[in-house]
C-alpha cells in the first residue's frame, strides 16, 4: 500500500470510529456536569441578584447587589460566617493532629491485620452523617449515655451541657472528618521510603528532627490533600451542625437551607450560597499556595 | 499527541441528539401510566402512615387509585411547589400543609381554587374549614402542656411563659409563630400584633429557657424531666400521654389559637382529577374518625362519630370552644419574615 493510500480510506474510517467512541466517553460526564453542576451554579448566581418582597414571599427579578450587601453589613451573618471559618479550621487541625500519628502507624504496620485496621478507619464512612448525628445525641443528651456513666461514677452531680452546643458539633465534625484525613495521610505515607527515615536517625536526628525535617516536607502532598478535604468538608456541613448544634447554634449551610426552605428568600439564600462557596475556594486556594512555597524552600 | 480520542463535531451532535430524543420520550410514557396514580406530598412518620392506614389503603386503593407519597416537612415542599410554579406539569397532585402555610401558597399563586361542586362530602364540611384555596383535614388547639410531678397546673400562657420557669421551661424553635402569638396574648397583645409579647420572650430566654429544634426533641425533653413546661398542640400532647410521657393541658384563659392542618391542589397537579378523589375520601367519616382515634386531631366534618372518651380527650369544652381563635393568615403571612428576622437574631442570637 502506498503513502497516498494509507493517507485516505482506511484511516478516515477508523478516526470517524475512533470519535463515536471518545464522544460516546465523555458526553454522558460533560452533560452532568454541564446541566447538574454549572448550570444550577449559574442559576443560583442570577438569583442572588434579585430582590425578594417579605410581605409575599416573592422573588422579583432584579439586578442588584442588595443581597451580598446586606450579608456583609449586618453583624449576625458575618458572625455566622465567622463561626463556620474558626469551626472548619479547628476541626481541620485536631483532624491532622490526631490523624497523623494514626496514619503512620497505619503505613508502617507490618501486621497481618493491617487491612482491618483501614477497614475499621473507613468504617464510619458507612454510616450516613445524618444517622451518625442522631447516634451523638442519645450519647451526648442530658441524660445520655455520656452524662449517665459520669453521674453514675460520681464524676459530676449535674449534667453536662453537650448537646446542641459548639461541642457537639466540633466532636461531630472531627468523627466525620477524621478518616478522610487519615487516609490521604497514610497514602502518601506509605509512599516515603522507610529508608530515609532511618538515614536521618543513622546521621544523628532525634525523632523531632526526623520528622520536622525528613517526613513532614515528604509528606506535605498527603497533609495538603487532607487538610482541603477536611477543611471543605467541615466549611460545608449541614446534617451535623443542624441536629447537634441546635437552633441556637448557627453554620453556613444550615443558613443557606433556612433562606430557602424557612424564609422562601431565594435571593439571598443564593448569595450566602455564593459567598460561602467563594470564601471556601478563596481559603483552600491561600492555604494550598502558602504550604506549596513552604515546601519549595 | 494521540488522535484516538479525538472528537468529531458530527459524533458530538449525534450522541447529544439521541440523549435528547430518549429524555423527550420519558415523560410521554410516563403520562400513561399516571391517570390513575396521586401524587401526595405530606409530612412523614405517623401522619403519612396514617393517610395510607385511613383514607388510601381503606378509600382509594379499592377504586384503583395508587396513591405515591412525596414525604418532608413543610418548608422544603413548599420550596418544591415554588420551583415548580412556571413548569406546566408540576410533581405532586395534593400537598399537607398547615393552613398559616396553605394561605402562603394561595398568596403565592401556586394553589388551586378548590371547586366544592366535585367533592361530595364537602357539604359535611365545618364551614370555617373550607378555604377558597384548600380544605382543613384536621383541627386541634395550642395548649399548655406541664409536668404534674414537677409543678402546679399553670393558668394560661402568662403563667406559662415566665421567666420564673428558669430552664425548666421549654420552646420550640418551629414554632416561632405560635409562641410569638402566645407571648403576645400573653402580654396584652392581640391575634393581629404580636409586639407586645416580645419583651416576654426575651426575659424566658434570659432566665434560661431552652430552645429544643423540633417537637420530637421537646417532647424528649419532657420525658427526661430536663423541662416541665410548654406550650404545644393539644393533639401532640395526647400522643405523648400516649406513649407514657407525664403530661397534662391546660386550655390557655388568654385564648386558645387553633391549629389547621389541610391540603392544597398545586395549580399545575399533573392529576387533577385524582387530586379530588384524594380530597372527598379524606373528608370520608371513616377517614375523620380514624386521625381522631389514632393522632388526637378534631374531625373537620360534621358526620364524623367520635368516641365519647376520646372525644373527651382531644376535644374542647363548650367553656374552652368559646376561647379557640382563629389566626390572622394575613397578618402572619405579611410578617412572616419579620417574625423570623427577629427570632433568630434577637431571641436565638
Amino acid at each position: 500500500m502506498t503513502d497516498a493510500a494509507l493517507a485516505r480510506g482506511p484511516v478516515v474510517e477508523r478516526r470517524r470510529g475512533e470519535g463515536w467512541t471518545a464522544a460516546a466517553l465523555i458526553t454522558p460526564a460533560s452533560i452532568f456536569v454541564a446541566f447538574c453542576l454549572l448550570a444550577p451554579i449559574a442559576i443560583l448566581f442570577r438569583f442572588s441578584l434579585n430582590e425578594f418582597v417579605p410581605s409575599k414571599k416573592l422573588m422579583v427579578e432584579a439586578l442588584t447587589v442588595a443581597n451580598y450587601v446586606k450579608f456583609f453589613t449586618d453583624p449576625y451573618y458575618t458572625t455566622i460566617l465567622a463561626t463556620t471559618v474558626r469551626i472548619a479550621v479547628l476541626v481541620t487541625a485536631v483532624c491532622l493532629v490526631l490523624g497523623f500519628p494514626l496514619a503512620y502507624v497505619v503505613a508502617r504496620t507490618q501486621s497481618r491485620f493491617k487491612h482491618l485496621l483501614i477497614i475499621s478507619i473507613v468504617l464510619p464512612l458507612f454510616v450516613g452523617n445524618a444517622v451518625r448525628a442522631a447516634g451523638w445525641m442519645t450519647v451526648f443528651g442530658n441524660k445520655g449515655f455520656f452524662n449517665a456513666t459520669l453521674m453514675g461514677l460520681g464524676v459530676i452531680d449535674q449534667p453536662l451541657e453537650i448537646m446542641f452546643t459548639e461541642k457537639a458539633v466540633v466532636i461531630g465534625i472531627i468523627a466525620v472528618n477524621l478518616p478522610f484525613m487519615v487516609l490521604s495521610l497514610q497514602s502518601v505515607i506509605e509512599g516515603i521510603d522507610r529508608s530515609v527515615e532511618e538515614a536521618a536517625f543513622s546521621l544523628g536526628a532525634p525523632p523531632a528532627t526526623m520528622f520536622r525535617r525528613v517526613l513532614w516536607p515528604l509528606a506535605l502532598p498527603g497533609v495538603l490533600a487532607g487538610t482541603i478535604l477536611t477543611f471543605v468538608l467541615a466549611m460545608n456541613a449541614y446534617a451535623t451542625p443542624f441536629l447537634l448544634g441546635g437552633p441556637l447554634f448557627k453554620m453556613m449551610a444550615p443558613l443557606v437551607y433556612n433562606q430557602f426552605t424557612q424564609q422562601s428568600n431565594w435571593p439571598f439564600g443564593g448569595a450566602i450560597a455564593f459567598i460561602l462557596m467563594t470564601v471556601t475556594l478563596g481559603l483552600t486556594l491561600m492555604a494550598n499556595v502558602i504550604i506549596q512555597r513552604r515546601a519549595a524552600r | 499527541m494521540s488522535k484516538r480520542f479525538m472528537l468529531s463535531r458530527r459524533a458530538l451532535l449525534g450522541s447529544g441528539a439521541a440523549l435528547a430524543a430518549s429524555a423527550m420520550s420519558a415523560p410521554a410514557v410516563l403520562r400513561a401510566q399516571d391517570n390513575k396514580r396521586i401524587v401526595v406530598g405530606t409530612w412523614g412518620g405517623d401522619y403519612s402512615r396514617l393517610l395510607a392506614k385511613n383514607i388510601e389503603t381503606p378509600l382509594l386503593a379499592p377504586k384503583g387509585w395508587d396513591v405515591v407519597k412525596d414525604e418532608a416537612n413543610a418548608p422544603p415542599r413548599r420550596a418544591k411547589m415554588l420551583a415548580e410554579k412556571t413548569l406546566r406539569r408540576g410533581t405532586s397532585d395534593v400537598q399537607g400543609l398547615s393552613a398559616n402555610d396553605m394561605f402562603e401558597a394561595n398568596e403565592q399563586g401556586v394553589a388551586e381554587q378548590i371547586d366544592y361542586g366535585k367533592l361530595e362530602n364537602a357539604k359535611n364540611l365545618i364551614p370555617a374549614m373550607k378555604y377558597p384555596y384548600g380544605i382543613g383535614h384536621i383541627y386541634s388547639g395550642k395548649v399548655v402542656l406541664f409536668n404534674p410531678k414537677m409543678m402546679a397546673a399553670p393558668q394560661g400562657f402568662a403563667d406559662t411563659l415566665d421567666p420564673k420557669h428558669g430552664n425548666k421551661l421549654g420552646i420550640i424553635d418551629i414554632q416561632y409563630q405560635y409562641t410569638m402569638l402566645a407571648a403576645a396574648l400573653a402580654s396584652g397583645g392581640t391575634m393581629s400584633d404580636f409586639e407586645a409579647g416580645k419583651d416576654r420572650l426575651l426575659a424566658c430566654k434570659k432566665a434560661g429557657a431552652r430552645v429544643y429544634p423540633s417537637n420530637e426533641a421537646f417532647a424528649q425533653a419532657l420525658k427526661t424531666e430536663e423541662i416541665a413546661c410548654g406550650i404545644m398542640w393539644k393533639a401532640r400532647a395526647v400522643q405523648w400521654q400516649n406513649a407514657g410521657i407525664n403530661v397534662e393541658t391546660v386550655a390557655p384563659q388568654e385564648g386558645v389559637p387553633m391549629y389547621v392542618s389541610g391540603f392544597v391542589m398545586p395549580r399545575n397537579a399533573p392529576n387533577k382529577a385524582g387530586a379530588y378523589a384524594y380530597l372527598d375520601a379524606m373528608m370520608a367519616p371513616s377517614a375523620q374518625e380514624g386521625f381522631a382515634v389514632d393522632m388526637g386531631y378534631n374531625p373537620t366534618v360534621t358526620n364524623a362519630k367520635v368516641p365519647p372518651d376520646v372525644q373527651k380527650r382531644i376535644g374542647f369544652t363548650e367553656e374552652e370552644q368559646k376561647r379557640l381563635r382563629d389566626l390572622d393568615y394575613g397578618y402572619m403571612a405579611k410578617n412572616d419574615t419579620a417574625f423570623q428576622e427577629w427570632w433568630n437574631k434577637s431571641f436565638k442570637g
